[in-house]
């Protein structure tokens, strides 16, 4: 940004929501985005020329894979980065991929070239020091200033809910749980476990494999079936979907595999609700109980706010749990109003 | 106010777009509903009013409003500029595109007139030799027909010696003439061969002034941020001291990240 012209126009607020799955960006000039965390090199100079571009991008890198080498520069929530020395070319090549990445959402922002551009990253809570780092580097090449702060703390933030309020961030490689209580949340309010997403995808395939003799498909199909149907508890509609066997569509009923396979995010989810209210404060924990938010693209699993509402009266004797209404932009949004917040010589001193 | 609603009505024209009732019914419309650009305004102009009443009182709601109109013709002059200089970057390309057409017609007839020099030389060099050979050999017969009425003389040996003598002669004259020749000629080559030189050199420069212009104009300019300075946490914020707190302390966490060496 150093190269830019002179930045007298304004300043433009980034809030970035940087996932395993997607990246989401709100912007404080009306845009909000959301890409898919993947990208994509042209394999050859043949499938260069093709594609006329250097790097694509979520759907559209998703849409030309069989011409590019793909990344999916996160994993489980952190960037695939060791920040070792020694580094492999795929650590490097990851590394690459996240940066473009950061780029591209950024760019997806519209920002203009005479306005300061300032920045949130909403970066999962057990990010290491050397991850976050990574994500710092690449975004300080686009952007004249740029923060990190916990993901599931930008959600809350974002609803202005401060204190006493437990949050749920389903991601696609983490389930993030963070208890809030009006400061900034420590190791011991922090619940992090693997089962999320991509879990939920890796067992319905499995199901579908055990149930569905000669189906053919993909991950990536599964996950788009999982977007479309993905509930627990009580189904509002069939889950019927068409899968070539042999190369012919053949219909399948997927309703019992969906919600078998979704349903697997609860128990966790329980065990770290369980957790977090149990070492909370005794004359404060009803209120957390009463406050549990749900968010991250996990979340859009119908049924399991009621889900998770049920069980915590089950195991917890109370519980209320609340859908955020955007799940997708929900960290992002948050992220947007911190920067928003941040006063201005914080951001002069970070330059 | 009249001036504000003028500029309304100049944007909502801007944004509008012209059509025939003829193209309009070969797409199957057959009526239209009219409703004018002053009704329009009052409508707009209605419902901010409206919304402002029910959202603010008094000399909030004035402040409100003055800022979004200020706000309003700042994005419609910005648009005016970005349309300024989309404009300009048309014309520039135009210009760069006549340029290279010019060169181009330039550098092909430069060619051609090469080529027609070249063969000219090669043409009038093989005419010249023919007349010279003719003209020395007539010379030598009369030399010879001199000498034949001589007595005590051989023809044939009176013949070589003045051949020999001719052509002696006649050849370093011709490597003289040629050498001259030569030298002229390579200069006139030299000079095409540097004007060609020239040439493709500034459609090579006027290509990448036109891939850039080409470039330039295929640059978004983004969109306005509603914010023109730096905000913080709003005075009148029922959780100004808690927020405050907190972004004092994101911004500790991430200035001990940032300002570590090395990162």
């Amino acid at each position: 940004m150093s190269d830019s012209p002179k930045k007298d126009h304004g300043v433009l607020y980034i809030g970035m929501d940087l996932g395993t799955s997607r990246t989401s960006v709100s912007a404080s000039n009306g845009v909000r985005e959301t890409v898919y965390s993947v990208v994509g090199y042209p394999k050859d100079v043949v499938s260069m020329k093709l594609l006329k571009k250097d790097v694509l991008f979520g759907k559209e890198a998703i849409e030309r894979r069989l011409s590019l080498k793909m990344f999916k520069p996160l994993e489980k929530g952190v960037l695939k980065y060791t920040g070792d020395a020694a580094m492999d070319a795929e650590a490097k090549q990851n590394l690459k991929a996240a940066s473009d990445l950061i780029g591209e959402a950024i760019r997806l922002a519209k920002p203009r070239k005479d306005e300061l551009v300032y920045c949130v990253i909403g970066a999962p809570a057990e990010a290491s020091l050397k991850n976050r780092e990574a994500i710092i580097e690449a975004a300080r090449a686009h952007v004249d200033s740029v923060m990190l702060c916990s993901e599931p703390f930008s959600v809350a933030y974002g609803l202005e809910w401060l204190e006493d309020v437990l949050v749920i961030d389903i991601g696609a490689g983490t389930t993030d749980l963070c208890r809030m209580h009006g400061t900034m949340p420590e190791e011991a309010d922090q619940v992090m476990f693997e089962i999320a997403g991509d879990a939920v995808d890796a067992e319905l395939k499995r199901l579908i494999e055990e149930s569905c003799p000669g189906a053919q498909f993909t991950m990536q199909m599964v996950k788009d079936i999982k977007e479309r149907y993905g509930y627990v508890g009580e189904p509002s509609e069939r889950c019927l979907v068409e899968l070539p066997v042999d190369g012919k569509p053949t219909q399948f009923d997927l309703t019992d595999q969906m919600r078998r396979a979704c349903s697997i995010l609860i128990d966790p989810i329980l065990k770290g609700i369980t957790k977090l209210v149990a070492s909370f404060d005794p004359e404060f924990q009803t209120k957390l109980k009463n406050r549990v938010l749900l968010a991250g693209g996990g979340s859009m699993v119908k049924g399991l706010d009621s889900a998770v509402e049920k069980a915590m009266k089950e195991r917890l004797g109370s519980g209320k749990v609340i859908r955020i209404e955007e799940p997708i932009y929900g960290g992002a949004n948050g992220a947007l109003k911190i920067a928003h917040d941040m006063p201005a010589e914080f951001w002069e001193q970070l330059k | 106010m009249s001036g504000f609603k003028e500029t309304l009505k100049d944007a909502v024209r801007q944004m509008s777009f012209r059509t025939s009732l003829e193209s309009l019914k070969k797409k199957g419309v057959q009526q239209v509903s009219v409703l004018g650009i002053d009704r329009i305004i009052a409508l707009i102009e209605a419902a901010v009013h409206r919304s402002l009443r029910q959202h603010f009182h008094g000399i909030e709601r004035e402040a409100v409003a003055d800022a979004t109109k200020t706000e309003f013709l700042r994005m419609l002059r910005s648009n005016e500029d970005l349309q300024r200089q989309k404009s300009e970057v048309e014309r520039q390309k135009e210009r760069a595109e006549e340029e290279i057409d010019v060169l181009r017609r330039d550098l092909a007839n430069q060619q051609q007139e090469l080529n027609l020099k070249l063969e000219q030389s090669a043409m009038s060099v093989a005419s010249r030799y023919q007349g010279e050979n003719a003209a020395i050999a007539k010379k030598v017969a009369d030399v010879l027909r001199t000498l034949s009425s001589s007595e005590n003389l051989s023809v044939a040996v009176a013949e070589e010696k003045v051949m020999e003598l001719v052509m002696d002669v006649v050849s370093s004259e011709r490597k003289a003439a040629e050498e001259a020749r030569a030298a002229l000629r390579d200069r006139e080559v030299e000079t095409l061969q540097r004007r060609i030189g020239k040439l493709n050199e500034s459609l090579g420069q006027t290509e990448r002034r036109l891939q850039e212009v080409a470039a330039m104009k295929s640059i978004d300019g983004g969109i306005s941020s509603i914010y023109r300075d730096v905000q913080g946490v709003a005075a009148d914020d029922a959780h100004q001291g808690k927020k405050k707190e907190l972004m004092a302390e994101i911004f500790k966490a991430n200035l001990k990240l940032q300002r570590k060496p090395g990162a």
